[in-house]
């Protein structure tokens, strides 16, 4: 029996099925693909059959008591072993040819009546030096079938056709078919498969290595062969399941074919940068056109038929370049690094920010006024809001599924309710229309505020920019993400907003001038960042009564003004002192470090307490 | 209010026209986009904030190249109280965005357009990317 690899070598791909790879490496007796002739000999099957013919004769001639002579009517001639009982009819052997998918089906009729270990064992014996490893062993009635991977053990098994004495008496009838079942993936199948690669995986390196993977003696009873694209499909999916910051994958030796069945796979291993897919049957480069992305460093390719394309060496390494220009080894060599030009193609963004304030005295009030704001704005209630806008208020709303993620995009919530007011002035030609769609009034603005489905807002998902800040006016843009709560959809949605307000003095505090609303659902990368604060700010009792402690009717915002004056700054030591139960000397000290920042000192207080290094002093009041 | 009307009218008009030519210039003519802005205007791009129209030219400059098509436009007149009675518009935009034949990413961009004697010039332009502010590495 063929060895169990040894999965413990850490760092390279191991070596450690040596026997096999010597054999492999035998069968090729050109393995520098530079120096190949031209001609594709792998097709000539004629040539390669004769070829291969003239070399098992000679390996025959060393192993006594073979059956070489029975192989072939035209050199049959000479003592035979195994004839005396029932002659085999020579002339009806079937000679076997090499199939282009390089798999055989062997069958064994009557093969039930011994045990599989016996029919192994005597096989075995049979074949010596060639290994032998059948795959995906099954009963049918009375005819046992497995497949081999190679085609000289087919060859080999094919010869042995009724030249095997039985204890039964009989001689082993062998058929031998080139061919591959149909691969059912089954849950069962795949969960087998993890383990298997769970097993040759090394969490060291982040590699996995699937060597010769359908031979895997975990996996022998299956046919789980790499080159039915269902199977790597499906290894595909594992790995983008629990290893995707795989960084090294081995794909040597498992006669693979095509590639260009493979979808997303920069998305799905991001981090792969060392590929091994030598000793398999590509015969084009363009197959490896789905990894492009892939910020592959290490590419092994040879063994493969597209290497013998090349005539030379430059050609073949700019082929691989095109496709990875970061490879800075190639088939086992150091490749010279690339020429570039200093005129760099690569522009970088600029790294975004949260917050852009143009004058840093606006940041305070800003971050105040946006707290009470959607206070209000996330409740049942958006009536007090009357207050925030101004008189002759103007609000107009736009919506938009974001790139990729239309309505028909499956999963994606619908934003239908938004379509009615959508002032889209690319679509909405009409002038009364469009002074229609723009919300008059600060009645009009709020009542339809009012209807506008109900929402809870992160807000520490907030981008915020202050362009404009001036004693006549502020112009904020905020952007960030809701969810859309009791609006008929089973789960809240999980929507992305951009507005921008523009704000003006009135009386004590400020209100809306103009609004414009445009409403979109975050991306699913979005909406991995969205609500991941825990602490809950938004819902702290602190906003309200800041609220409640304005004076007067007018605007809701008065807080936000006064941060300067010092009665507004004894207000926020009292509101400081009842929310974190430290006396006034501490509030004011916790206020005054943060920069007069209610929501930042809070926060503040709330961390350090939770660690535990208040002072009790601070509790003394 | 016949008033109110005729100013909401120029304001589409002018939205209309704007991002035209807003866009076009940032595309295919970029070193000359200055003109479109105040002396004293404001950029904030993607949070990074950029003071004066020769400092938002060369911010610019610096982006890849650009390819934007327009999905959405709004526009209203902004209340006199505001701006002391000079005409100022306020318009908002939302499309997609290629740089340099990468694939599309979806933005919104806010203008304050204000009426400079003859010419309409930006007070503030804010745009932003519909991505996650903290990017993977």
């Amino acid at each position: 029996m063929p060895k169990h690899f040894n999965r413990n070598k850490q760092q390279s791909w191991s070596n450690d099925r040596s026997n096999d790879r010597d054999r492999r490496v035998s069968l090729k007796t050109h393995n520098n693909k530079y120096d190949r002739k031209p001609q594709g000999q792998n097709r000539d099957w004629s040539n390669a059959i004769r070829s291969h013919l003239e070399e098992e004769d000679v390996d025959m001639g060393f192993s006594a008591g073979s059956s070489r002579n029975l192989k072939f009517n035209r050199k049959g001639k000479g003592p035979v072993r195994g004839r005396q009982g029932s002659p085999p009819p020579q002339n009806g052997r079937r000679k076997l040819l090499e199939g282009p998918s390089n798999w055989y089906k062997i069958s064994l009729p009557h093969g039930d009546k011994f045990d599989k270990t016996f029919i192994i064992k005597t096989l075995l014996d049979k074949m010596a030096p060639l290994p032998f490893w059948p795959i995906a062993w099954q009963v049918f009635g009375t005819t046992i079938t497995f497949y081999v991977d190679d085609f000289k053990v087919a060859q080999k098994l094919n010869n042995l056709d009724r030249q095997i004495q039985l204890p039964n008496g009989f001689k082993l009838f062998i058929r031998v078919y080139s061919g591959t079942p149909n691969v059912d993936m089954t849950p069962a199948l795949k969960e087998k498969m993890k383990v298997v690669m769970a097993k040759r995986y090394n969490s060291m390196t982040k590699a996995l290595d699937l060597t010769k993977f359908h031979a895997d003696p975990d996996l022998q009873d299956s046919f789980c062969a790499l080159f039915k694209p269902v199977v790597f499909l499906a290894v595909i999916d594992i790995i983008s399941e629990n290893i995707p910051d795989l960084e090294a994958l081995n794909l040597h030796d498992n006669k693979i074919q095509i590639l260009n069945f493979l979808k997303n796979i920069p998305k799905k291993v991001p981090n792969l940068k060392i590929l091994h897919v030598g000793h398999n049957k590509i015969r084009d480069i363009a197959q490896l056109d789905c990894l492009q992305g892939l910020p592959i460093i290490d590419l092994k390719l040879d063994g493969n038929p597209m290497c013998d394309k090349y005539k030379d060496k430059p050609t073949y390494i700019s082929e691989v370049r095109k496709r990875f220009p970061k490879c800075m080894k190639l088939d086992g060599i150091d490749l010279p690094p690339p020429i570039s030009f200093d005129i760099q193609e690569e522009h970088h963004l600029p790294p975004p920010q949260q917050t852009f304030l143009c004058n840093a005295d606006g940041g305070s009030i800003v971050r105040l006024f946006l707290e009470q704001y959607f206070q209000i704005y996330d409740t049942e209630n958006r009536q007090p809001l009357l207050q925030a806008y101004h008189e002759q208020a103007l609000f107009s709303l736009t919506m938009q599924y974001p790139y990729g993620y239309s309505k028909e995009t499956k999963g994606v919530p619908w934003l239908n309710w938004y379509a009615t007011d959508n002032r889209n002035l690319l679509r909405v030609s009409d002038p009364d229309r469009r002074s229609k769609l723009l919300k008059q009034g600060h009645l009009s603005v709020v009542s339809f505020l009012q209807e506008m489905p109900q929402t809870k807002h992160d807000i520490h998902s907030f981008a915020v920019d202050l362009n404009v800040f001036t004693p006549q006016m502020l112009c904020l843009t905020v952007a960030g993400m809701f969810k859309e709560l009791k609006s008929g959809h089973k789960t809240p949605p999980l929507r992305y907003f951009f507005r921008t307000l523009v704000i003006v003095p009135a009386g004590s505090g400020f209100c809306i001038s103009n609004e414009v609303l445009h409403i979109s659902n975050a991306t699913p990368d979005q909406a991995k960042e969205a609500f991941k604060t825990t602490v809950n700010v938004v819902g702290s009792p602190a906003p309200p009564q800041a609220v409640a402690t304005s004076p007067g009717p007018g605007v809701p915002i008065p807080a936000a003004v006064a941060v300067f004056d010092d009665a507004t700054k004894q207000e926020m030591v009292k509101l400081m002192s009842a929310q974190s139960g430290m006396n006034l000397e501490w509030s004011l000290k916790c206020l005054e470090e943060t920069q007069w920042d209610f929501q930042r000192a809070l926060l503040t207080f709330q961390s350090l307490n939770a660690q535990g290094v208040v002072p009790a002093e601070a509790f003394i009041k | 209010m016949n008033d109110t009307k005729s100013r909401i009218d120029q304001a589409c008009r002018v939205a209309e026209d704007f991002t035209k030519l807003y866009y076009d210039t940032l595309d295919k003519r970029r070193h000359i986009i200055n003109k479109l802005y105040l002396e004293t205007g404001v950029l904030s791009w993607n949070g990074n904030g950029v003071i004066g129209s020769k400092k938002i030219v060369k911010f610019l400059m610096d982006l890849p190249g650009t390819d934007h098509t327009i999905t959405t436009l709004d526009s209203q007149p902004i209340l006199d109280s505001a701006v002391n009675g000079q005409t100022t518009l306020m318009i908002q935009v939302t499309g997609t965005v290629k740089y340099q034949d990468k694939s599309p990413k979806t933005f919104q961009q806010n203008f304050i357009v204000t009426a400079q004697g003859d010419k309409w010039k930006t007070v503030s332009d804010c745009f932003r990317l519909q991505e996650p502010l903290t990017p993977k590495n």
